[in-house]
């Protein structure tokens, strides 16, 4: 067989040899061109949801990395997986590489398998990694295997992350979870934020002061990066000077000596952010939505909270915004609405959302792009006048170029709102803006124009409480404020917006209110003062109604309380902020954290994600922007519509799936093959006749 | 050298399609991988991915191309077709590429049979076509290496047989050298350096890559080093052959 490679004279054992030699040297210079082609490559993703690229995100994470990031991971085999569990294993080793690679060689990762041994075991459970504990069953036994997918991550030696369990089911999920924590345990300085907050006072919270706005503050990857202190001072003191911003959640009752707390912060520089409410609606188990009393201004005070934005250059309008197009509120993610169950023909229960306009998300829309489309009279026809106008007018629903609001850009909408409110630039009569001088603002978010702006009704219960009603009183609320917009010209409500620049105090010309304390050491000299005042035939000092709240008149002598208070800032020397978010609620503990949910109320699917978002942008950190904008396309292929199924008996829906899926394999299984058979057999018959043809032309 | 080349290509596809071997093996071929593949891809709510399609394809290629390799120099051999062939106005170089081309493109039309099955997922689902194409271009490319070992086997024997088993049991190697469960096992068993260079020469590690949808410089280089070395290994055996009978 081999017999030319080895035949045995001397001079052709030498031109075996050499040939070895040849190809040996050829195997050598191969190996080498492939090896430096792995160590100098060029890659491109071909999917188009980017699946095996990291996003801008991990890049730039890290290439900040100063010192050697050393990765941990405490894997046990993959053969010993679940087979359900192999494909995770894959996501977490792929990115676990990539992340390698593009470290430069300042990332390491090490390998350990606890399950081969038991020190390995006793450090990954002291560290905090924790194994899954699954059953396997066999012919005679059952056990318990531990599996273990957890990193510990160390930067520079000394800080250190736990990734207790390890487990992605996509390569976005593989990255959202270990970038941020790279991100953590890179990060030597928390960025600090103050925050006051008005808890709305749930009838069936077990929470004493009501649901606030704690879930978003302390949710576990943020608490990383951002520390949150609570600066509401019931003495009204002014805010540190070393704080650089300030959130404000759902205020209310607002004194005036608050307002002034508020103003000093925003005139000396501060970004003040605030997410306000106009109405608090109820939900709940009852879903009646019905209006609690709830006012902005505290009793007594003078002076409007509204008043003071607007001084700034942000017209807030305590009044509801309900957004009739069917984009803005169409459930797309349907545990942000209500859900009804409703029991369908194949006997399946489904939980079908109940299609709600107070509930809306600005969506990523040039609306000027569709006037055409609102400027139909009755008649059907386009105003060509109307749209012309409304090609102007129109704004974009969200800037999704905005870093804020990358995270939505997949999305195509911005966070879902609950009963927001009109917050916009201040403008004149005349409809030009009318901020301040030295003030810039933009709206950032943009109703649709199929908007309607009203007072918060007592009640907005779109379903109502008798279950055989709900579909009805549903479509019914919803034409009720259809038949209103028909009335009402096309307008976009703002429901976020932003103004930065040098402010001047609200309280400027006016005096500074004062604080609680002030005014009880006030009421305890009154007596004396009292004293001194008929003596002299002076007027009576001032009521206690007056010394609640409110601007007050200088005092002669200056009190103990305020002593060390600094003098009021009239005129700002750096720049201010203001950041006005319509709502609150989105962000509020039962929407974000389930817990309304749980009662059959609604769940702010990416009101973590916003807020998220936000303390990166204020805090002009970009490096995670791009992690929240993955979100995988949905390829699920659907050989019989899920509607048709719905209407049909579950049987004869089961047999039509079948005979569909059955049908579709053997197409595709014997049509190729059978071209192909089919083409060989004839070319056989062409073959056979050709040389038949011959043997006939032979003998003839 | 490439017009003679193009001689050989064409005198080998006609050959293909004139025997009845290419339907046969095209039919097998195609009945099997669809008929493994469509039955867990086709399935309502599941993801249109093409993904079970080339899971399977590495062990089909696995099990028929070696059948087909078999005989491009075996059977030359046998009928004493190759005396003839090498006294042609032609280098070793060009019959081999010619050959190997032949091969290619018929393994090409056969795939091209498949792509039925991409074509109905889209059309109840949405397909991520890049990807899919690069996954077809990868096995185009994990074929060439599995025909160009197949073909070094045939140029060292006449026997048919010998080549076939040859090219299945270095081609198993060769494949289960990328196996994952297999770089576990040398991982935790070898020195790194050697288990990484055991993983590096199988070409199933650079085919899962271009198969994902990411078209990678290094997965490119390998394929045309591996492929290139042993259409070179042939090219040497066929000059020995001929020098020697010279």
């Amino acid at each position: 067989m081999l017999s030319p490679l080895i035949r045995r004279s001397a001079r052709e054992r030498g031109q075996a040899l050499a040939l070895t030699l040849h190809v040996v040297l050829l195997l050598l210079v191969l190996g080498q061109v492939v090896y430096l082609a792995s160590r100098f490559r060029a890659r491109v993703d071909m999917t188009s949801d980017a699946l095996w690229t990291s996003t801008t995100s991990t890049r730039s994470v890290l290439a900040k990395l100063e010192k050697r990031l050393l990765i941990e991971a405490y894997f046990s085999p993959k053969d010993d997986l679940p087979l359900n569990m192999r494909g995770s294993r894959d996501w977490a080793d792929n990115f676990l590489d990539e992340v390698t690679q593009l470290g430069n060689g300042s990332v390491v990762v090490q390998r350990y398998d606890p399950n081969s041994d038991k020190a390995v075991a006793d450090k990954a459970t002291r560290l905090g990694v924790t194994p899954l504990n699954l059953s396997s069953r066999s012919a005679t036994s059952l056990s318990v295997d531990q599996h273990w997918q957890g990193l510990r991550l160390v930067y520079g030696g000394s800080r250190q992350e736990v990734v207790a369990s390890f487990l992605p089911g996509s390569s976005f999920a593989a990255e959202a979870i270990l970038t941020p924590k790279i991100k953590e345990v890179m990060v030597g300085e928390k960025g600090r934020f103050g925050y006051m907050e008005w808890p709305v006072a749930a009838p069936q919270s077990r929470t004493p002061s009501g649901v606030g706005w704690a879930a978003c503050r302390s949710n576990e990857g943020l608490k990383k990066r951002y520390e949150f202190q609570n600066v509401k001072d019931e003495d009204g003191a002014l805010l540190p000077d070393d704080l650089e911003t300030l959130f404000l959640f759902r205020p209310k009752d607002l004194s005036d000596r608050q307002k002034y707390v508020l103003d000093q912060f925003v005139v000396s520089g501060g970004t003040l952010v605030v997410f306000a409410d106009a109405a608090e609606y109820s939900v709940g188990p009852q879903r009646r939505m019905r209006n609690r009393p709830m006012s902005i201004d505290a009793q007594g005070s003078e002076l409007a909270f509204v008043d003071m934005l607007r001084h700034y250059g942000v017209e807030w309008r305590p009044r509801l915004v309900c957004d009739v197009d069917a984009r803005a509120y169409t459930s797309k993610i349907p545990q942000e609405y209500i859900g009804l169950q409703v029991r369908q023909r194949t006997g399946l229960a489904m939980n079908v959302p109940v299609p709600y306009p107070y509930f809306l998300h600005p969506v990523n829309e040039d609306w000027a792009l569709l006037a055409d489309q609102f400027a139909v009279d009755a008649t059907g026809q386009v105003d060509a006048r109307k749209a012309a106008q409304l090609r102007k007018t129109l704004q974009p629903g969200m800037p999704a170029d905005d870093f804020l609001f990358q995270a939505f850009r997949r999305l195509n909408r911005g966070p879902g709102f609950y009963w927001p409110t009109w917050v916009g630039l201040a403008r004149r009569a005349g409809g030009g803006l009318a901020l301040p001088a030295g003030v810039d603002g933009r709206v950032l978010l943009w109703s649709s124009p199929r908007s309607l702006v009203e007072d918060p009704p007592q009640v907005l219960d779109p379903i109502g409480q008798d279950p055989r009603q709900w579909a009805g009183k549903s479509q019914q609320f919803l034409a009720e404020r259809i038949a209103r917009l028909r009335a009402e010209p096309r307008r976009q409500a703002p429901l976020m917006c932003e103004v930065k620049g040098r402010f001047t105090s609200f309280f400027a010309g006016r005096d500074r209110p004062r604080r609680p304390s002030e005014v009880a050491e006030a009421k305890e000299r009154a007596p004396d003062k009292a004293d001194v005042v008929a003596a002299g035939d002076e007027p009576a000092a001032a009521g206690p109604e007056e010394a609640e709240v409110g601007p007050q008149l200088a005092e002669d002598s200056v009190p103990a309380a305020m002593a060390d208070e600094r003098a009021m800032i009239t005129e700002s020397d750096r720049p201010g902020r203001i950041v006005m978010v319509g709502d609150a609620t989105f962000l509020r503990d039962d929407l974000i954290s389930g817990g309304m949910r749980q009662q059959g109320g609604p769940f702010s699917a990416y009101g973590l994600v916003f807020f998220a978002q936000m303390l990166d942008w204020l805090s002009e950190d970009r490096d995670l922007v791009a992690l929240q904008t993955r979100v995988p396309t949905d390829r699920t292929l659907r050989f019989v519509e899920d509607d048709a199924t719905a209407q049909t008996d579950p049987r004869d829906a089961e047999q039509a799936l079948r005979s569909k899926t059955r049908g579709l394999v053997t197409w595709n299984v014997l049509v190729p093959s059978l071209l192909l058979a089919v083409c060989g057999a004839a070319l056989w018959v062409w073959r056979r006749n050709q040389k038949r043809a011959f043997l006939a032309s032979l003998q003839a | 050298m490439a017009s003679r080349s193009l001689v050989v290509f064409r005198r080998e596809l006609k050959s293909y399609f004139l025997s009845p071997i290419a339907y046969v093996f095209g039919v097998l071929f195609l009945t099997v991988l669809l008929f493994l593949s469509a039955q867990s891809t086709l399935v309502h709510n599941a993801q249109a991915s093409m993904q079970a399609f080339f899971l399977y394809l590495p062990w089909i290629y696995l099990v028929f191309l070696p059948g087909l390799t078999m005989r491009l120099w075996a059977e030359e051999r046998k009928l004493g077709t190759i005396e003839l062939l090498l006294t042609f106005p032609v280098q070793p170089g060009q019959v081999v590429l010619g050959k190997f081309l032949a091969v290619m493109a018929y393994l090409a039309f056969v795939l091209l049979l498949t792509f039925g099955l991409p074509l109905t997922l889209s059309a109840y689902g949405s397909v991520d076509w890049p990807p899919v194409l690069g996954a077809y271009l990868a096995s185009l490319l994990f074929a060439g290496s599995f025909v160009a070992v197949g073909m070094f086997w045939s140029s060292l024997t006449k026997d048919q047989i010998v080549a076939l088993l040859a090219s299945v049991v270095s081609l198993a190697v060769l494949f289960l050298l990328g196996y994952p469960s297999l770089i576990e096992f040398f991982g935790a068993n070898l020195p790194p350096i050697v288990a990484d260079a055991l993983n590096g020469v199988s070409p199933f590690k650079y085919f899962q890559s271009i198969a994902r949808g990411v078209f990678d410089t290094r997965d490119f280089v390998y394929f045309a080093c591996f492929c290139g070395f042993f259409l070179y290994c042939n090219v040497l055996v066929l000059r020995v052959r001929r020098d020697s009978k010279g």
